[in-house]
């Protein structure tokens, strides 16, 4: 018999070796593993233990002058899944989809079929704003890969009122029209983004400390719109245009002093919230895209532009020709009336297209045109909303020997609402050029401005104050108190202004059927408060009730201006309030 | 023989380092158990790991410490009277079970290897395979001191002690093939230990290892096991998720509790894969520090071993440090993908009731030899009164 003892101490002696060596081995894996391995697996296990959780930011809300919200972001709740951790377990995309048609009513193949064809593999949205007792039974459920997100729902709550305005923003909350599109770099904000350490449902434990960043809401603007005008606009025109039956009508008030809009409407119109069911022609801002042939309320800009640079002077006379000049191809007066010997007040006061043919051969094609230019026709007032037409003045070249005597009374040149506002501001105002804008600041959620937008006042004297105020304060007051205007008279303010009824050209050829009926005007004669433009497009002249600038246009704008004059206390007599860009200004600061 | 009193005290070294692990082990299983919803429900109090496992600290403790006060020399059939050693009867009592397990067993991850004992809120669940291991190992040294003269005798001694292993190890295969493969290996070593012939124990390999062989090709998921293991490419996703939470773990860790990879991702993250977890958060230092824990563990248990006079002393330490080391060796191996992924789990570590209070109970036995085991074996008044004047030399004629 061998020692037993003996054979016991060589095995376990062995098996000592053997395990401290394997002990040692094991450590030694241990130590490889996490230093030279740790690289590789920290990667892979990186998109498995953490979620990226993107935070989109709140888009800033739009604010007429008072602080009133035009357009906000409202939170909402979306259901999503993430594909990709779906497709980990078999049969899982179906226990998901048919758990959500209960929940949703969503049917199930749609929903397998939204996953399916997902291209993004970490994220497919399932049903946006989910209902509270919906988001509680998804949560209640608790399927992997399934998840709530908040998200924005744009509102408008003005809806139609401003909606060319504001314009309207897509599914992804990016602006599409209007101040949405102008300002979207301002309005969007920045998204965050948060980084999740997750268990295996992808349910968050904890946020990964310094890895993600924080949503920066959108910067909010401040309109000069006030919507209280806006809407008195938008009654009076809309209550016009549908009594004359008319395709479309513009309106526009306007600060003449900074530019500034106070209103500005343009039917028809559309609900910024159902924008993907409102045809296209109706989202159209037609007071900047679409240009027409202004007619006579083109005349006292002209008749200023001669006054100005000297050719003619005040008690000049010119002869109209009793009704009918055979020179140039033919030029008649409207309503055929038959002047003789008129003033240059007299031709803006009976609009004579006579006199202001002969005005313009006074002037001459190169002082028109240079004036013209001056008044910024034929380029884009800069008005910050997109989509401006330049409207068209011929360059010289291409004038025919016609067109010095057409383009006076309003034929030959297209030009948009927006630009006969800003022309009539610069008449207004005594003559400099302002810049017509909508936005007066943007401001941030503190309330802080952090651009001011209001373009910087007096860039120069494009016609001299005592012509501008002579067309303003004489001529263009004796067209209400005397002549084509009275319907825009007011019994305590003096209202000034111009008619026009615009022929509108089918095929090159004038249709005598197809007008455009507008007036121009403002209120006070002595210090304008407010520049208002009404432009109603083919009133039914078959109802009988006339079609005239001075018939149909010119009460709207009496309608406005009684409104607006007393909305902003300037009704008593005529002494002046504060400046409109004190009380502008006064509502940013509490705007918010 | 002189009484000698040892220099160094093994058992409490041995005593030390086990509560050391448990401790190591309660902690890691806690934070390991943590889970996103963390609803404290009384009501389902005995099916959450975590709180289980505080509660079995404290028992298994008890149970070390209450079997370390029985004289081990009481498992030995030649030293008590017929009928008098628990040993046979244990080990029928296992057989019986591993029968049961296989008619009433619960199927659990694909595997029926547990007997619920008390169905209902309060039930303990039970692995019956646990038991039969370490009663194996009390079963070897009682048969080999019983026989230690005859044992080279191959038809009469020999083949039947491999038969009854091999008819145990048979049962155990059949649902639990890491189980029975290491009571295979616990059985040779012990053989071996025991005085069994070279050839003798290698004389079943032929039958053994077709056997074995045969194990593996049938049951699919060990098959699929193998093939992961050798393909890295296609790695399985817990051996993985494993190394992913090992190698990010760093020198000192996430932190202790700071660990993501315990929420869901790696499963058995509380039981055969705590030891990711102790890698993950507290990182090589707390890996190192159970290692050693462990190779001391071996060290000192090897020298019980030699300290001890007599044989069945002698094995059934010899059996208990190897099981408990080999074990943890395994499971390292599995943990940081050096093996294929088998179910065994990391003695004292591991979440899991019968294996931690049956080690605790084995442990309690190595104390005890650790303890007595250098005293002359006839100090045996103080367990049998009855009988006074036994020796050492007459033990064969029992």
């Amino acid at each position: 018999m061998t020692n037993p003892h003996k054979r016991e101490m060589w095995i376990l002696g062995l098996f000592l070796t053997a395990m401290v060596s394997v002990f040692a081995a094991l450590t030694w894996r241990v130590v490889d593993l996490k230093h030279a391995q740790r690289e590789a697996y920290e990667k892979s296990s990186r998109r498995q233990k953490t979620a990226l959780v993107p935070e989109k930011p709140r888009r800033g809300q739009i604010l007429d002058c008072k602080g009133r919200v035009l357009a906000a972001s409202i939170e909402a709740y979306n259901v999503f899944v993430e594909p990709r951790r779906l497709r980990e377990y078999p049969d899982q995309i179906q226990v998901a989809a048919a758990s959500l048609q209960d929940i949703l009513g969503t049917p199930g193949p749609e929903i397998c079929r939204m996953i399916d064809e997902s291209r993004n593999p970490g994220y497919v949205k399932i049903k946006p704003g989910i209902s509270p007792d919906e988001r509680a039974l998804v949560k209640e459920i608790n399927l992997p890969a399934v998840g709530i997100e908040t998200d924005w729902n744009r509102s408008y709550p003005a809806n139609n009122l401003t909606g060319h305005i504001v314009g309207f923003v897509g599914a992804d909350n990016t602006g599409l029209s209007g101040l949405e599109l102008q300002y979207n770099t301002y309005l969007q904000g920045t998204p965050g983004q948060h980084v999740f350490v997750v268990d295996a449902l992808r349910r968050p434990i904890a946020v990964q400390a310094g890895a993600g960043k924080d949503a920066e809401d959108g910067l909010n603007l401040v309109l000069t719109i006030d919507s209280v005008i806006q809407r008195f606009v938008h009654e009076a025109l809309k209550k016009k245009m549908d009594e004359y039956e008319a395709e479309s009508a513009v309106a526009i008030v306007m600060d003449p002093w900074t530019g500034a809009v106070l209103a500005m409407v343009s039917l028809p119109d559309f609900d910024p919230t159902k924008f993907s069911k409102t045809p296209q022609d109706r989202m159209r801002n037609r007071a900047l895209t679409d240009p027409f042939e202004p007619g006579s309320i083109f005349k006292p800009i002209v008749a200023a532009i001669a006054l100005d640079a000297g050719m003619i002077g005040y008690e000049e006379k010119f002869d109209c020709e009793n009704g009918f000049w055979s020179k140039y191809g033919g030029i008649g007066e409207f309503g055929n009336h038959q002047y003789k010997m008129l003033s240059v007040r007299e031709i803006i006061l009976h609009s004579s297209n006579i006199g202001m043919a002969k005005i313009g051969l006074k002037m001459g094609q190169k002082k028109l045109y240079d004036g013209l230019k001056m008044f910024g026709f034929s380029s884009p007032t800069g008005v910050d909303l997109p989509g401006e037409e330049p409207g068209l003045v011929w360059s010289l070249p291409k004038w025919s020997k016609y067109s010095v005597t057409r383009i006076p009374f309003g034929h030959e040149v297209m030009v948009t609402p927006m630009q006969i506002c800003r022309a009539y501001s610069i008449l207004a105002n005594g003559g400099y050029v302002i810049k017509p804008h909508i936005v007066r600041a943007v401001v941030n959620n503190q309330g802080e401005i952090i651009e001011d937008r209001q373009p910087t006042a007096g860039m120069g004297y494009i016609i001299k104050t005592e012509v501008a105020n002579w067309m303003v304060r004489k001529a263009m007051t004796d067209v209400v108190n005397e002549g084509t205007g009275d319907q825009a008279k007011m019994e305590n303010v003096q209202v000034w202004g111009k008619t026009g009824t615009a022929n509108i050209a089918v095929n090159g050829h004038y249709d005598w059927k197809n007008y455009v009926a507008s007036f121009v005007g403002g209120a006070p004669a002595e210090k304008p408060e407010v520049v208002v433009l009404v432009s109603i497009r083919k009133p039914n002249r078959s109802l009988g009730k006339g079609y005239s600038g001075g018939r149909v246009a010119a009460p709207v704008v009496h309608d406005i201006l009684e409104n607006t004059l007393r909305y902003l206390g300037a009704m008593e007599g005529e002494t002046m309030p504060e400046p409109q860009v004190a009380a502008t200004a006064q509502s940013v600061s509490t705007g918010i | 023989m002189s009484i000698k009193e040892p220099t160094i005290r093994y058992d409490r070294i041995i005593e030390t380092v086990v509560l050391l692990l448990m401790a190591t082990g309660t902690v890691f299983v806690f934070s390991a158990g943590a889970t996103v919803n963390g609803d404290y429900d009384l009501s389902q109090f005995y099916n959450m790991t975590t709180l289980k496992q505080l509660i079995f600290f404290p028992l298994a403790v008890l149970v070390m410490y209450g079997v370390s006060a029985i004289d081990y020399r009481r498992f030995s059939v030649t030293q008590r009277p017929p009928g008098y050693s628990p040993t046979p009867y244990l080990s029928v009592i296992a057989l019986l079970l591993l029968v049961a397990v296989l008619i009433w067993g619960v199927e659990r991850n694909y595997s029926k290897r547990w007997l619920d004992l008390a169905p209902g809120s309060v039930y303990i669940s039970f692995q019956p395979s646990e038991l039969a291991k370490w009663v194996m190992i009390l079963f070897l040294a009682a048969y080999l001191e019983r026989y230690s003269s005859t044992i080279g005798q191959f038809g009469t001694r020999f083949v039947p002690v491999c038969l009854i292993a091999g008819f145990v190890v048979g049962l155990i295969v059949i649902e639990d093939f890491g189980t029975a493969a290491f009571i295979a290996m616990i059985t040779f070593i012990m053989l071996l230990l025991g005085g069994a012939k070279l050839w003798h124990l290698f004389s079943p390999l032929p039958v053994v290892l077709p056997a074995f062989a045969w194990a593996i090709l049938s049951s699919p998921t060990r098959i699929n096991r193998i093939k992961s293991f050798l393909d890295p490419s296609g790695m399985q996703y817990q051996a993985r998720q494993s190394l992913i939470a090992i190698s990010t773990g760093g020198m000192l860790g996430k932190g202790l509790g700071r660990g993501v990879i315990k929420y869901g991702h790696l499963p058995e993250d509380t039981t055969d894969f705590i030891f990711s977890i102790i890698a993950e958060e507290m990182g090589i230092a707390a890996c190192v520090f159970v290692i050693l824990l462990f190779i001391i563990f071996a060290i000192a248990g090897v020298m019980v071993v030699f300290r001890c006079r007599d044989r069945f002393g002698r094995l059934v330490a010899a059996g208990i440090v190897m099981a408990i080391t080999i074990q943890a060796a395994v499971n390292i191996g599995v943990v940081t993908v050096v093996l294929p992924t088998k179910g065994i789990p990391l003695p004292f570590i591991s979440a899991g009731g019968t294996s931690m209070l049956l080690t605790a109970a084995a442990v309690g036995i190595l104390l005890n030899i650790a303890r007595h085991g250098s005293e002359p074996a006839f100090n045996l008044k103080n367990t049998i009164p009855v009988i006074t004047n036994i020796s050492q030399d007459n033990h064969e004629s029992h």
